[in-house]
């Protein structure tokens, strides 16, 4: 997971890797995502998200699609 | 002797409180020696701890992941204070101060040029949000190779 200057530079990447173009989010989204993702780490209680609750993290953070399905 | 199912809450946030404090992962015998245990019951705590990818093993045995930590060094080194850490990825870079709680700068660079993309977050919010995050696998195939996810 890398951070660009833009699409184009993702693009120039996947080609000098030959990768298809994968799944983009702003910085903003990634904050955020990582805020939902490891807010709670450092719990006494904390567990590993179920499949269906990584799902709910992502579209609560706009995340949607083929590309962040995990269930089903 | 610890109960299995003790010990790995116990052993979790021993290595997370070690690698916050100190900057490095403690190695097996320091977790074993540190928590009172056998090697053999650390291993398999390590194991298990390891079946949601959040703690990844090298061959070795040693810790080379404890996310959003690398125990190795990367290209995304997050500073907090006087403290500094890497991250395995741009995501858990940006995981070390969400997680801490704390104002960090994250020496990010462009995965293509490399040109420096240095990353401020004060009072919990990004003080600037330029750039683009892309995810190379689907979410679906994410560990199955997770160096290069």
């Amino acid at each position: 997971m890398l951070l660009f200057r833009s699409e184009q530079h993702i693009a120039r990447w996947c080609k000098q890797w030959k990768r298809p173009r994968g799944g983009t989010l702003s910085l903003a989204q990634g904050w955020k995502l990582a805020q939902l993702w490891y807010g709670d780490r450092l719990s006494q209680h904390w567990q590993p998200k179920t499949a269906a609750e990584a799902e709910s993290v992502f579209r609560q953070v706009g995340l949607v699609g083929e590309f962040w399905k995990l269930t089903g | 002797m610890p109960r299995t199912d003790l010990l790995d809450p116990r052993l979790r946030l021993f290595v997370y409180r070690q690698m916050i404090r100190t900057g490095r992962c403690p190695t097996v015998a320091e977790m074993a020696s540190s928590l009172k245990a056998p090697l053999r019951n650390i291993r398999s705590s390590l194991s298990r701890l390891s079946e949601s990818h959040a703690f990844m093993p090298q061959e070795n045995g040693e810790l080379w992941r404890v996310a959003p930590f690398s125990a190795i060094p990367t290209a995304f080194p997050v500073t907090v204070g006087k403290r500094s850490w890497f991250g395995n990825c741009i995501w858990d870079a940006l995981g070390i101060p969400a997680m801490l709680g704390k104002d960090a700068r994250i020496g990010a660079s462009c995965g293509c040029c490399n040109l420096a993309m240095p990353i401020e977050v004060r009072a919990g919010k990004l003080l600037s949000t330029r750039g683009v995050i892309h995810i190379a696998v689907p979410a679906c195939e994410w560990y199955k190779d997770v160096a290069f996810t």
